[in-house]
């Protein structure tokens, strides 16, 4: 694994194949907390950490324990309670060591269990064969990616409240057209990596 | 602390319930996915070398987007290889596989699972795209060109899918380097 | 609550994708043919039909404490024999919905259909709910299906129904046409209600 061939996969995970604007994960967050930067910027570093954390331990789960008894039909089951209880823990964590921190971030962390961007992650490193470090590579990358959209999004969002838009398509209508303008940009960096 | 126990009994319970379901599911499934995959597989490599009419697996080739390589008999003699490679296409990987002659030339080209953009990436499918590449010789470095070809080793992209063209291309380029390496001379 | 009412509001007042927005991932990922929206659809259906069945049937023996992680595990379950059953006997199906098969378990829907019925409901009226919830996700997926597939390549479950003449925009099969024809279903679904509204 050379230096090189980890920067790709950073770029391309944030730019070419960003988990939202490509790969349709985590839509549930990106359409619901997008109402504003700041809350935006919160949710996406909560993602991050949760996500960076989730690529580690997935994989151990699943080469020490899923691979080595035979038992990778349980895949499924075993990352989603494993991604469940990370959650929670984080939680507990960050609530002990940083009330700052989760005072900005707490609010989020229940939401994370069912944003399909963590599970997303972890099955998509094991199909592509990725190795410890790539996988959690892959997993701050996507995350980056995801906090880039959501916060671009959410500044779009803040701009359309002054304007006046037509009564059948406030609110989600014009969102999600306007999440396809911000998917049609994204489309040009297919092909940089 | 007793209540800790008495919850964790519980999801112990539910838990042990669903492995039970799962295993007993996937001993039913199992046989039947293996038995399609394998069947599926033999299939698509005797489609890619139909001259061959026996494969044996080459061991110790596998590389960075090389998956399998088969190497094909016909009356106990070597008449060719099969490639299966993964390049990277525009969304995902994309799975190339061809099939090769002893003396180089290109037989047969299949594009096997892949995520890229219907109607669209995927026409690199398409018979259109793929013959492009038969009876050439293998060993030679393919480009992709968006106008007509004009030299044997350049290949005309499917229109406004050149990623996917590449992916092709640089599939069959890199099958071709390990034809030149190792299979060659073996 | 009459059944029919249960059934109907999953359909159409309390549509899914439409009115709740529930399952945004997956409706949006696999659409761009009829065909994979319609899979997905029933895939899902199955595994809320039988995640809500079990749920209410077990509501009585789990404490609310453990209640979420409980109902993940029986989801999960169900995704996983879907899944297999799928891979063994609809391989083509398995293999265009991929990564979204195992993601059917985070599908918000699912467990909010466990949490906001199936735990308060008999096992019954809890089927009756699912059927009713699944289809309305269905018909969702299928329409935006519809609306891509002939826009984006002018066929219609694989059949070219738009003539030789007719070009299509292949954007509406890539991602963005997926959140552009959503919005404008959305737009067109508000206007429709609306309407019938003011006459009411």
């Amino acid at each position: 694994m050379s230096v090189t061939s980890i920067f790709l996969l950073l770029v391309s995970s944030i730019l070419v194949n960003n988990f939202v604007l490509s790969r349709f994960l985590g839509i549930c967050p990106f359409l619901g907390v997008s109402k504003q930067v700041e809350t935006a910027f919160g949710m996406g570093m909560a993602v991050t950490f949760v996500m960076a954390m989730a690529a580690l331990i997935t994989y151990i789960i699943q080469v020490a324990i899923l691979e080595n008894l035979g038992l990778e039909y349980l895949q499924t089951i075993a990352f989603i309670l494993v991604i469940a209880a990370l959650v929670q823990f984080v939680e507990m964590v960050i609530e002990k060591t940083s009330p700052t921190l989760y005072q900005s971030l707490g609010v989020y962390l229940p939401l994370i269990t069912t944003n399909c961007a963590v599970l997303g992650l972890a099955i998509l490193n094991i199909q592509e064969k990725l190795n410890l470090i790539s996988s959690v590579v892959h997993g701050i990358g996507a995350a980056l990616g995801f906090t880039l959209a959501i916060v671009l999004f959410a500044a779009i969002r803040e701009k359309i409240e002054l304007y006046n838009v037509p009564e059948v398509f406030k609110g989600f209508p014009i969102a999600l057209i306007t999440a396809g303008l911000m998917s049609l940009a994204f489309l040009g960096f297919a092909g940089l990596v | 602390m007793r209540e800790v126990i008495k919850l964790g009994l519980i999801l112990l319970l539910i838990t042990s319930v669903a492995a039970f379901v799962l295993g007993i599911t996937n001993d039913i499934t199992q046989g039947v996915i293996n038995a399609r995959l394998e069947a599926e597989n033999i299939k698509s490599i005797e489609a890619l070398l139909p001259e061959a009419d026996e494969f044996i697996m080459v061991e110790g080739v596998e590389g960075d987007i090389i998956v399998e390589v088969y190497e094909g008999f016909a009356n106990g003699n070597v008449v060719g290889y099969t490639i299966k490679t993964t390049p990277n296409g525009y969304n995902g990987t994309v799975e190339v596989l061809v099939g090769v002659t002893k003396a180089g030339e290109i037989v047969g080209v299949k594009i096997g699972q892949n995520t890229e953009t219907p109607g669209l990436g995927t026409k690199i499918a398409d018979a259109a795209y793929i013959n492009q590449y038969i009876g050439k010789d293998i060993t030679q470095e393919f480009v992709v060109t968006k106008d007509n070809p004009t030299e044997d080793q350049q290949i005309q992209a499917v229109t406004s899918a050149t990623v996917s063209s590449n992916a092709v291309v640089s599939g069959v380029n890199s099958a071709g380097s390990l034809f030149n390496d190792k299979l060659k001379n073996r | 609550m009459k059944l029919g009412r249960i059934f109907s509001r999953g359909l159409v007042f309390d549509n899914p994708v439409f009115v709740q927005l529930l399952g945004m991932c997956p409706t949006l990922a696999v659409t761009n043919s009829a065909f994979n929206g319609l899979g997905m659809g029933l895939a899902t259906t199955a595994v809320l039909l039988g995640s809500n069945f079990v749920i209410s049937l077990i509501k009585g023996f789990i404490p609310s404490k453990i209640r979420i992680p409980a109902f993940i595990v029986v989801i999960a379950t169900f995704v996983t024999v879907v899944g297999m059953l799928m891979n063994a006997y609809l391989p083509a199906l398995y293999e265009a919905l991929g990564i979204f098969i195992p993601l059917i378990v985070v599908n918000c829907l699912i467990l909010a259909r466990a949490e906001a019925f199936a735990s308060k409901s008999s096992p019954f009226k809890s089927i009756v709910d699912g059927v009713g919830m699944g289809l309305g996700f269905t018909i969702a997926l299928v329409i935006l299906g519809i609306v891509r597939e002939i826009t984006g390549a002018g066929t219609v479950f694989g059949a070219a129904i738009l003539g030789e003449s007719f070009i299509p925009a292949r954007v509406m099969a890539m991602p963005p046409g997926a959140f552009i024809a959503l919005g404008l279903l959305l737009a067109l679904f508000n206007r429709i209600t609306s309407k019938e509204l003011n006459e009411l």
